[in-house]
């Protein structure tokens, strides 16, 4: 399954919280513009390193699809910050 | 012995069967119910699906500071066959980086099989390190 949602929080020295909660489709279909963009040069890179565009494109599809559940924390002193992927 | 073992053993005795016919059928049997190894785990495998990094200091004299990672095993595999892609001309500067850093690595001598059976067997890795300061603890889940 595909990431559906990113959550950033984060904590500052004066103890004011923020928490983002970012919905992947809906952010990459106002980023796709862009995102085409960037598969193009992708496709460029790859042509140009040598690399198998296809495979280059599954390998990402595969740590794409791989994303959800992962979490990092981290909480240092006063500020802290956290990415959760679901 | 099992019940079919039995069995065999009873139908010799009773003489139904001769001792070469009985030899033969206990092979048979020996074959199709393989022993477990001596060392091997008997109760099945959980699946973990998460590696764990997580690290308590408080070292820091401005406060005690946390860290805590859940990373998809899958997303390791992922990342690992993504890896596979890399040019052999890349690897070949990484090779002579990682030489000149003390870190005498072939990676090219790494192959994406070894790799999975890498990552296969982080299933079994747990690191736990208690300091006065500080607690580190690699583990999967």
């Amino acid at each position: 399954m595909i990431p559906q949602l990113v959550t950033v929080g984060y904590r500052r020295p004066n103890g004011h919280r923020r928490r983002l909660f970012v919905p992947v489709l809906p952010a990459a279909l106002v980023l796709s513009p862009l995102l085409v963009l960037a598969v193009l040069a992708g496709l460029v890179a790859c042509l140009i390193f040598k690399v198998r565009p296809i495979a280059a494109l599954l390998g990402i599809g595969r740590v794409l699809l791989a994303l959800p559940g992962t979490r990092f924390e981290l909480e240092e002193s006063t500020t802290a910050f956290q990415v959760s992927i679901r | 012995m099992n019940d079919q073992g039995r069995q065999i053993l009873q139908m010799l005795s009773e003489g139904k069967i001769t001792a070469d016919e009985a030899e033969r059928l206990l092979d048979a049997l020996g074959r199709q119910q393989p022993e477990p190894a001596p060392g091997a785990n008997p109760r099945p495998k959980t699946r973990l699906k998460y590696l764990r990094v997580v690290v308590h200091s408080t070292e820091d004299p401005s406060g005690p500071t946390s860290v805590n990672i859940r990373v998809p095993l899958q997303l390791l595999r992922a990342g690992v066959r993504l890896a596979t892609l890399i040019p052999p001309q890349a690897l070949t500067k990484v090779n002579e980086s990682l030489e000149q850093s003390g870190v005498p690595i072939d990676l090219t001598q790494l192959k994406p099989q070894d790799l999975e059976e890498l990552i296969e067997h982080l299933d079994d890795v747990t690191v736990d390190i208690n300091d006065p300061g500080s607690k580190v603890q690699v583990f999967c889940e």
